[in-house]
């Protein structure tokens, strides 16, 4: 190889990297300039959000609070604060941190904008559920107020994201669904799951792990300080009260108490068995839950589980004269009954 | 509130949105309930309304089918049965029809047109362009790739036609959803065996968008018709004989295999770090309908495989090839600085094909026959000669040709340097590059998307180029 042929590769391999380096708008350095002011506004959108939820459930919001929840030193969380004041969305008073005006509104869309992402990555992709609340606590802070009112619209304004958190409207309304934690029931008592707190991330992954879900029925077994026994879906489930403390319920009436969801599943019928649909899980959303409707799983149909695939699954159920294969883990969101086999 | 109260008070427009509103919030989310009481009230029309005639003769037949295709026992064994019928009637069946459309188009017809272009003193170069490049490319194209498809794609839709093919699909499900993809996948990799840019349009059998781009963007890993027999020469020349005589046919026809089941993992491993990675996002919702067995219309379904299937690749194909025999024979006539453009980029492309175990040759054809598997052997014997300045051999600059005699195409391949490396990385890199253009092109048209698309075609082309680097730099390691 030539010397000049050398220079000359090097020549390019440097002007590259400058390109790489200095590009307005995409390059390194503007990259990390740029960063650098996203960095602080995310931080004062997620203090808003914490004083936003102290504001909620009535505890008193500290600097500290707000350096544990964001996990960043004290100083710098205190430094978060005095941008707060300055921007006029909090007030520094000599007994607490408050939201102005401006600031819970703020906070709200913020809100609104998490949630409604959760809804849509629940309804509309095929992310798993454990991905939806870190998903969207970065999309919540690259969305307009107007972006927002776009997807809730496209979403039908929903009024419950997928954990059974109410979603503001635009103006900041929502419902009060939040019921109290599950330990409210007493020993026989069912209640109907209305909230799953995603946090702490672990502790949610566990419960959702387990099969827990909003709209899930649970029934109290008994509690005690080392552990909580409720019936979900027909399995007995023992909790530690920390965990239990995630799940919030409202008690069913006595009219809603039948037919409790759980018991047997289409999953649980083996060949030549038949049962009758009577709900779809809640779990079963979107894209999928219409699939099943089109298909002819709806509530009051018969199925007969036909055959089972040579490699174990999936299994082929009759339904209204034609054969469906479905697997395992989605027959497993069809409630039935069983029903005894008509012969022919 | 009551209606009463309604209509004594005069509301204006924001009272009642707000009022709404706040009935929305109590009311909940009520869509879901309203939809499922949609379908279990038509459900419940229907039963009341229809009458259905008495069928429990033809179901019980059906299910007899059903029991067999799919059980335990027969289900395995009488599905690798059926395909490899449907494989060996295509492959025995598309030799004759394959050497006649040789020998008329290109025997033939061939020498014809230099005939008539000499008569009416066309110039060189554009007799050279229009039939050296342009109509010998399209007419290798035709009679290579046309007769297994004329068979292959009636075989196939007759099975399909008579409901065998949804079964193959549950029973292999369990196997694809481990790897995050559907059962119907087994469908358009069984296409993809025949040609990959109809099982682009195969893959429409599933309908939910993850597992459908996951087939699309593996099909490549189905050994085409067009590598089939770039495989074939080259464990022919290359791996039979390493092995006595007598075990060489048994040997190359192992090695074919081993690429292509090489292929068939691949498409599962590749579908699983799919499905984890790049498509998690995507909506996945998997159903699969068994419909009921029906006789299949022959004459209907030859009919439309050939003219839907068949003739649509085949013309895709054709644009493709017109223009790169146009450039595969510019690239080998135009001369610059006393060497032709061909010499030049093959220089160029040299160090990089040495260092994955190839050389320029074959990476320059790999790039000029880009529409068409088919014309990539020709292509590098044409180049070789061109290279290597053998006379004698070939029909000059730009003319794609092929040997009869394996010995002497053994012999054109130690003249351009190959080793037994070449040989196995060349069966490696036809397995794993990029899908041809037409297969490039049907993807995009199919799935609507540059970003899959691109990822279809590059994706395979890094793994390929990893695969031979690898398997090059441990082979001058240990051997």
């Amino acid at each position: 190889m030539s010397e000049s042929t050398v220079i000359g590769i090097v020549g390019m391999a440097l002007v590259a990297l400058a390109i790489f380096l200095f590009w307005p708008r995409r390059g390194w350095l503007w990259r990390q300039r740029q960063s650098e002011e996203e960095r602080q506004r995310i931080q004062v959108e997620d203090a808003l959000k914490y004083l936003y939820f102290c504001e909620l459930e009535q505890r008193r919001p500290t600097v500290a609070g707000i350096a544990g929840r964001m996990q960043v030193p004290e100083n710098r969380a205190a430094d978060i604060v005095g941008d707060l004041q300055t921007l006029g969305f909090a007030t520094i008073g000599p007994e607490a941190i408050q939201l102005t005006g401006d600031g819970r509104t703020y906070a709200l869309h913020i809100v609104r904008a998490h949630r409604l992402w959760e809804r849509h990555l629940a309804d509309e992709t095929g992310y798993a559920e454990h991905e939806w609340h870190g998903r969207a606590e970065e999309a919540e802070h690259s969305m307009t107020p107007a972006e927002a009112d776009a997807l809730a619209s496209r979403l039908r304004n929903p009024l419950l994201d997928p954990h059974g958190d109410p979603i503001p409207t635009a103006t900041g309304e929502m419902v009060d669904e939040r019921g109290g934690a599950v330990t409210v029931l007493a020993p026989g008592e069912s209640g109907r799951i209305t909230h799953l707190e995603d946090e702490p991330e672990g502790l949610y992954a566990q419960l959702v792990a387990e099969g827990f879900y909003p709209g899930m029925v649970v029934q109290m077994i008994d509690e005690s300080p080392e552990r909580v026994r409720v019936w979900a879906d027909g399995n007995e489930q023992i909790l530690a009260p920390l965990t239990a403390s995630l799940i919030s319920v409202t008690p069913l009436s006595e009219s809603e108490t039948h037919p409790i969801d759980g018991g047997i599943t289409l999953a649980d019928l083996t060949s030549a068995e038949a049962g009758r649909i009577l709900s779809l899980s809640p779990r079963c959303r979107g894209v999928e839950r219409r699939r099943f409707l089109d298909l002819g799983f709806v509530p009051g149909t018969e199925v007969i589980a036909e055959m089972i695939s040579p490699s174990g699954e999936p299994t082929a159920y009759r339904v209204r004269d034609t054969l469906i294969a479905l697997r395992k883990n989605q027959a497993g969101m069809i409630n039935i009954e069983r029903i005894p086999v008509l012969s022919d | 509130m009551s209606s009463a109260t309604l209509s004594q008070e005069r509301l204006t427009a924001q009272e009642i949105l707000d009022q709404a509103a706040s009935l929305r919030l109590q009311v909940g989310d009520f869509h879901e309930k309203l939809v499922e009481a949609t379908y279990a009230e038509a459900a419940d029309i229907a039963d009341s309304v229809v009458t259905r005639p008495d069928r429990a003769r033809r179901d019980s037949l059906d299910q007899r089918i059903d029991r067999l295709v799919t059980s335990r026992l027969w289900g395995f064994p009488l599905m690798v049965l059926l395909f490899a019928v449907v494989f060996w009637i295509t492959i025995s069946g598309a030799n004759v029809p394959s050497s006649l459309l040789m020998d008329l188009l290109i025997g033939q017809l061939y020498p014809l047109l230099h005939a008539g272009a000499d008569a009416i003193n066309l110039p060189w170069w554009l007799s050279g362009l229009l039939i050296d490049g342009m109509y010998l490319a399209t007419a290798w194209v035709v009679s290579v790739m046309l007769p297994p498809m004329a068979i292959f794609f009636p075989l196939f839709t007759l099975l399909e036609d008579f409901g065998y093919l949804p079964r193959v699909a549950f029973n292999l499900d369990n196997i694809f959803r481990k790897s995050g993809a559907h059962g119907k996948q087994a469908l358009s990799m069984m296409m993809g065996f025949g040609c990959n840019a109809a099982a682009m349009v195969s893959t429409r059998v599933i309908d939910s968008p993850r597992e459908r781009l996951i087939a699309m963007i593996t099909n490549n890993f189905a050994l085409c018709n067009g590598r089939w027999p770039t495989q074939i020469l080259i464990a022919t020349l290359f791996i039979g004989a390493l092995a006595p005589p007598y075990l060489a046919g048994l040997v190359s026809a192992l090695a074919v295999v081993s690429v292509a089941m090489l292929g068939v993992f691949l498409t599962f491993v590749v579908s699983w770090a799919l499905s984890r990675t790049l498509l998690k996002g995507e909506v996945s919702a998997f159903s699969l309908e068994l419909p009921p067995y029906r006789p299949p219309r022959i004459w209907q379904t030859i009919y439309t495989s050939l003219i839907d299937r068949t003739l649509f690749v085949l013309w895709r194909a054709i644009v493709f090839a017109l223009p790169a025999g146009a450039v595969i024979w510019l690239v080998s006539n135009i001369h610059w600085g006393g060497d032709t453009l061909a010499v030049h980029l093959i220089n160029l492309l040299n160090p990089l094909g040495l260092l994955i175990g190839l050389n320029g040759v074959i990476l320059l054809a790999y790039v000029v026959a880009i529409p068409a598997n088919e014309i990539v052997i020709p292509t590098i014997l044409m180049l070789t000669v061109l290279t290597t300045g053998m006379t004698g051999v070939g029909d000059g600059a730009g003319v794609m040709f092929e040997l009869d005699s394996t010995a002497a195409t053994m012999d054109l391949f130690r003249a351009g340097g190959w080793t037994l490396l070449t040989g196995v990385n060349l069966m490696l890199f036809s397995l794993i590059h990029n899908p041809c253009s037409t297969t490039i092109y049907t993807m995009y048209k199919e799935s609507g998307s540059r970003k899959w698309t691109a990822i279809a075609a590059l994706l395979p082309l890094a793994m390929g180029f990893f695969v031979t680097f690898l398997v090059a730099q441990l082979w001058r390691l240990f051997v």
